[in-house]
């Protein structure tokens, strides 16, 4: 018996070439080819940011130095977690065409969906490595350790969504909660504020969102330019031991018999 | 050598959910109204079906509407469990419970094909090798390149039956994909399948025409609501 580790992932290896189908087909039939449409996809957050700059400069002052940088991780951060969980939500059941009719790992679903709403951000990301130094952003040493607390937030966002991919074959109406829930939540991490100007019960409970964690790892090493306190890194990496296991848990067990109720 | 396919006690129980509640209000409803309850039904759509297909053999399927074939098919193909009763497949199986699947009409057909190959477990790569006999298989050369939404009908039949016979799995399941498109194409579809026969690869065929599985299969049954009416080797006796 070799390696019990590759075979857990073998049958999943095997079908790498369709998660990446899947994903090319899904940025092919949203864009059909236009490369304008391409660039679209880079106006809806810019939007934001300018709204949300003119609320919080004008209507609600805020005193953050280089406050759009501030703004913009936020926003781009929280636009991952918004648009993954939105999209995932019906990925199992729009796909029941594929998955009534032939065998394949049912988890890639919502996970190259998750993927598709990753390769879209990556391009909203350009703006932010473009803007950088012009916003005030700080090079230094800890940017190195990005690309762990975005790995870190995507396996975060990863268990939400293999949860709610689940969930909605039972509640159909998940996906129209979820969205007002994500609309509520923005207002409930510290995007557009810093979390310090808060009362303290106020702070607390916003505290105990999990993005507030994670959008303190980003803002540490992206506009802070620090590395980010300890007890938030930890505090992060169980909420994603969370999600994660959740997710994992409810797929084994409902994945089986996921085709008879779609 | 091993079966190719070992069913083993095979029962298959549905849950018909009559006024099922598909959300979060219906279910908050029904705490109030009885008559919006969910009501459940058990239905045994398999009842005890064993039968072993040998390599090579091909096993013919027959019964009415509702005998619970695709259902068999579903189970043997791994897309549904069975409630009692295991299967033993040996090889690669390739389900062909419809042609085509995962089409999309706004990708080029070519680009259909290495979508549709990957749902089988295939690497681009390796459709890459065989893209240029399902391309001549399908007999659209001319068209692989436009979308497939200004495909016919028939046509993206013929591309989904070139990509699954091309992909040469060792036990090929068909559920009653030879009943449709044109006269020629499907006798060339019925040619490449006997062709394929020889080759060595079994095959599981689901069909109406008694005709049909005279002519390709070696064995039959026949599914009678769920139970297994008949089992026996297609003879003389045969009619
Ligand atoms: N997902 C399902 N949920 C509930 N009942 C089903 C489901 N799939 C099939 N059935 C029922 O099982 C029976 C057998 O169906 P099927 O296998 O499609 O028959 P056939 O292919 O022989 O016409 C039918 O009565 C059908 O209504
Ligand atoms: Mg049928």
């Amino acid at each position: 018996m070799p390696n019990p580790i590759a075979a857990t992932f073998r049958p999943y290896w095997q079908y790498r070439d369709l998660v990446r189908n899947l994903v090319i087909k899904d940025l092919k039939v949203r864009y059909q080819g236009a490369v304008l449409g391409f660039f679209w996809s880079l106006g809806n957050p810019l939007a934001l940011i300018l709204l949300y700059d003119f609320v919080f400069t004008h209507i609600f002052r805020s005193d953050l130095p280089n406050y759009i940088l501030y703004l913009v991780i936020g926003v781009l951060h929280y636009n991952l977690f918004s648009q993954a969980v939105s999209q995932s939500c019906e990925s199992l059941t729009s796909a029941s065409g594929l998955i009534q009719k032939i065998y394949f790992p049912r988890i890639l679903v919502p996970t190259s969906s998750l993927l598709f709403t990753l390769a879209l951000w990556v391009i909203a990301i350009f703006i932010l490595v473009i803007l950088y130094p012009f916003l005030g952003g700080i090079y230094h040493w800890g940017l190195l350790l990005y690309p762990l607390a975005l790995g870190l937030y995507i396996a975060f966002i990863w268990g939400i969504v293999l949860t709610f991919s689940v969930l909605q074959v039972e509640l159909r109406d998940l996906k129209h909660l979820v969205d007002i829930a994500l609309m509520f939540g923005f207002w409930f991490t510290p995007i557009g504020y810093d979390i310090h100007v808060l009362k303290p019960t106020t702070r607390e409970i916003i505290s105990l969102n999990p993005l507030t964690q994670f959008m303190d790892l980003f803002h540490a090493l992206l506009y802070a330019g620090t590395l980010p306190a300890l007890n938030h890194v930890l505090i992060a990496s169980a909420w994603t031991i969370g999600t994660v296991t959740v997710g994992m848990i409810l797929f084994r067990r409902k994945a089986r018999h996921l085709v008879e109720d779609l | 050598m091993p079966p190719a396919i070992i069913v083993e006690h095979v029962s298959k129980e549905f849950i018909l959910r009559h006024n099922r509640a598909m959300g979060l209000k219906t279910r908050f409803l029904g705490l109030f109204h009885k008559n919006k309850r969910e009501k459940r039904e058990h239905f045994l759509a398999l009842d005890d079906v064993s039968f072993t297909l040998e390599q090579g053999e091909a096993l013919g399927l027959l019964g009415h509407n509702g005998s619970g074939k695709s259902t068999l098919l579903q189970i043997i193909a791994g897309i549904l469990q069975p409630s009692k009763g295991r299967v033993i497949a040996n090889g690669r199986v390739a389900p062909l419970i419809q042609l085509g699947v995962g089409f999309n009409p706004e990708l080029t057909g070519y680009e259909n094909i290495f979508l549709n190959a990957s749902l089988y477990g295939f690497l681009n790569k390796e459709v890459k090798k065989r893209v240029k006999s399902i391309i001549e298989f399908s007999e659209l050369e001319h068209f692989i390149d436009t979308p497939l939404k200004n495909y016919s009908s028939g046509m993206q039949m013929r591309l989904g039956f070139a990509v699954a016979v091309n992909l040469q799995p060792d036990i090929l399941l068909a559920d009653e994909i030879l009943a449709v498109g044109d006269q020629a194409f499907q006798d060339k579809c019925l040619d490449k399948i006997a062709e394929m026969r020889k080759n060595g690869m079994s095959l599981i065929l689901v069909s109406h025409s008694q005709e049909q599985v005279s002519k390709f299969c070696d064995h039959f049954i026949r599914l009678e609501r769920g139970v297994m009416l008949e089992n026996g080797s297609i003879g003389e006796a045969w009619e």
